[in-house]
């Protein structure tokens, strides 16, 4: 802040003072009413109506879910998939990362421009394409024909198409954020632990794994939040049974028309996802700090 | 090469194989990651691109045995397709602008003005993406439910308004926050009024970022479809809704991928914007980073 912009705002304080918080008022009112009202108020009202619709303090909402067998092996199959989908998302998209951060030549252009591209590919496409292509006499089993591989069974309907489609989707954003953690890496820092002996593994492990830990945390916190909120690519690709939470939401909400059900299954998917959600934002926080401190 | 009379056909396979080997040697990872990423990435587009013009097309073919138009005819003139493309265009667009009214003056705000809270509540946008979106849709759907909002054109509107918030609010705040002061201040001393330095100097140095913002939003917006699911159903269907009912009833292949290459049209607006927004860094913006 200069001295002219004090001296401005002093004689006018109480319009000055007001002003900032009537402009950023509306997003704000908007933000606090339809996410954290209605996430309060879902907590509140689980908990204070009972199976029987009685009022009074009542886990039995809750008790009813754990209770209930499909109810908890979807919340299962929900841990499953996130935690596939995880790793394999790492699996995936740490060489692709790596290998786009030290290469270059036209080969590495192409190979980001492909990993970018599902970024211009929206969900609902995505799922219709994938149906086409790794279904039963889809693409890919025609491909594969083509090299004389024979014996294709489909993933569609099953848990690795969901796997597939949820890969698919993460990887721009995987790669755009590890990407850009990496090249806080100098490169000088690599050629010194190269020229006191340091091997390719214990680089990766010693150097760059601490020096992009937050864009690690980010992916995995996205991600897990992703998947315990994701409907379209479940529902379009998966089986019918286990669903994933998002698809037993809508279905308990929408096809057998019961909204305290799907609350009390919603509340739990925010409690699963509250600590994830603290580290997500924690680390855009410090990432923000330090980035500030930079500048 | 060893041997010099080696006839043209010979030597260009040769030639070839030669510098397909020397590429798998100097760049073997790019090269095997660029084959199967075209393949795993490309390879569904290729079916949805391909179907939406076949009239024919059995396995194991790799191409339609026939091509042509007919299923577009047949798709377009589908009444409830007819209603939802405009209908999701103009929803997109009143989102979009709404979004920019309310939120472009609290970019200001945060960007330009001092007041307490004002890091905090800044911060507290990244609440939109710290919860499960479905959960949420959930909570909101039941609160919507005892206002009577299910179903109508404000109800979508206001879930799809949520979504909007983080990426109208920090690439704008970001954008001002980084306009030099020092032009505005000299415009100011040789007599402009503020009014006029707003909109000669700061805005055409925001612009761009702010293009990037409403564009990002109102593609984002249109092909919002989980909340517009659970809120819209069923009197309001946009696009990406009617999308599920195409794949899930899908007794003809070809209205879904027509349906599905009309749906990414979009999309191809962002690709011409590809390299900006990469480079501004707003690709990401939307998840705060």
């Amino acid at each position: 802040m200069t001295t002219s912009d004090v001296s401005q705002s002093q004689p006018r304080s109480w319009r000055s003072s007001f002003l900032p918080y009537l402009m950023v008022a509306p997003p704000l009112l908007l933000m606090v009413l339809l996410i954290f009202l209605p996430a309060i108020q879902s907590v509140i009202r689980t908990l204070t109506i009972d199976v029987e619709g009685q009022p009074g303090f009542s886990i039995s909402r809750y008790l009813a879910f754990f209770n209930d067998p499909i109810s908890v092996s979807n919340l299962l199959f929900t841990f499953q998939i996130t935690f596939l989908v995880i790793v394999a998302i790492f699996i995936v998209c740490f060489p692709l990362a790596l290998y786009l951060r030290f290469a270059d030549g036209k080969i590495a252009s192409a190979v980001q421009i492909l990993a970018l591209f599902p970024l211009f590919v929206p969900g609902i496409i995505l799922c219709y394409a994938l149906i086409r292509f790794l279904g039963t006499r889809g693409t890919l089993e025609s491909i594969l024909g083509v090299f004389g591989f024979t014996g294709y069974h489909t993933p569609y309907l099953k848990p690795e198409a969901i796997v597939f489609g949820l890969v698919w989707e993460s990887i721009p954003f995987t790669v755009l954020v590890l990407t850009a953690g990496l090249r806080q890496v100098s490169n000088e820092l690599i050629e010194c632990a190269r020229d006191v002996g340091a091997n390719n593994w214990q680089i990766f492990v010693r150097i760059i794994l601490p020096l992009i830990k937050r864009p690690v945390l980010i992916v995995f916190s996205l991600t897990f939040l992703g998947i315990f909120g994701a409907y379209t690519v479940p529902y379009l690709l998966g089986p019918a049974s286990p669903q994933m939470m998002g698809v037993f939401m809508q279905q308990t909400f929408g096809g057998y028309r019961r909204p305290d059900d799907a609350e009390t299954q919603a509340v739990i998917t925010f409690i699963i996802c509250s600590l994830v959600g603290f580290l997500y934002v924690r680390t855009v926080v410090s990432q923000r700090a330090t980035q500030e401190d930079a500048t | 090469m060893t041997t010099a009379d080696i006839s043209y056909p010979t030597g260009f396979w040769e030639n070839t194989r030669r510098s397909f080997a020397a590429t798998l040697r100097r760049d073997g990872f790019g090269f095997i990651a660029l084959i199967v990423l075209a393949l795993l990435i490309l390879g569904p587009l290729y079916s949805v691109i391909l179907w939406a013009f076949a009239e024919r097309w059995t396995y194991p073919s790799l191409i339609p045995q026939q091509f042509g138009f007919k299923f577009w005819g047949m798709t377009l003139e589908r009444a409830d397709i007819a209603a939802a493309l405009p209908f999701s265009i103009v929803l997109s667009l009143v989102v979009t602008f709404i979004s920019a009214c309310i939120c472009l003056p609290a970019a200001y705000a945060f960007a330009r003005l001092r007041f307490r809270g004002r890091q905090m509540f800044l911060l507290s946008f990244l609440a939109t993406n710290a919860f499960p979106r479905f959960g949420l849709y959930i909570s909101i759907a039941v609160i919507f439910f005892r206002l009577s909002l299910i179903g109508t054109v404000p109800g979508v509107i206001l879930i799809q308004l949520v979504n909007t918030l983080l990426l109208m609010i920090w690439i704008p705040t970001a954008a001002f926050q980084g306009v030099d002061r020092s032009l505005e201040e000299a415009a100011l001393d040789v007599g402009a009024t503020p009014l006029r330095v707003f909109i000669q100097i700061t805005l055409p140095l925001v612009m761009p970022a702010l293009s990037a913002a409403l564009l990002l939003t109102f593609v984002n917006t249109f092909y919002e479809a989980q909340g517009a699911l659970i809120v819209g159903l069923p009197r309001i269907v946009t696009m990406p809704v009617l999308m599920y009912s195409l794949i899930n009833s899908q007794l003809v292949v070809q209205y879904g991928a027509i349906v599905a290459l009309i749906l990414w049209l979009p999309s191809l607006l962002l690709l011409a914007a590809a390299n900006r927004l990469l480079r501004g860094g707003y690709l990401t913006a939307g998840f705060g980073v």
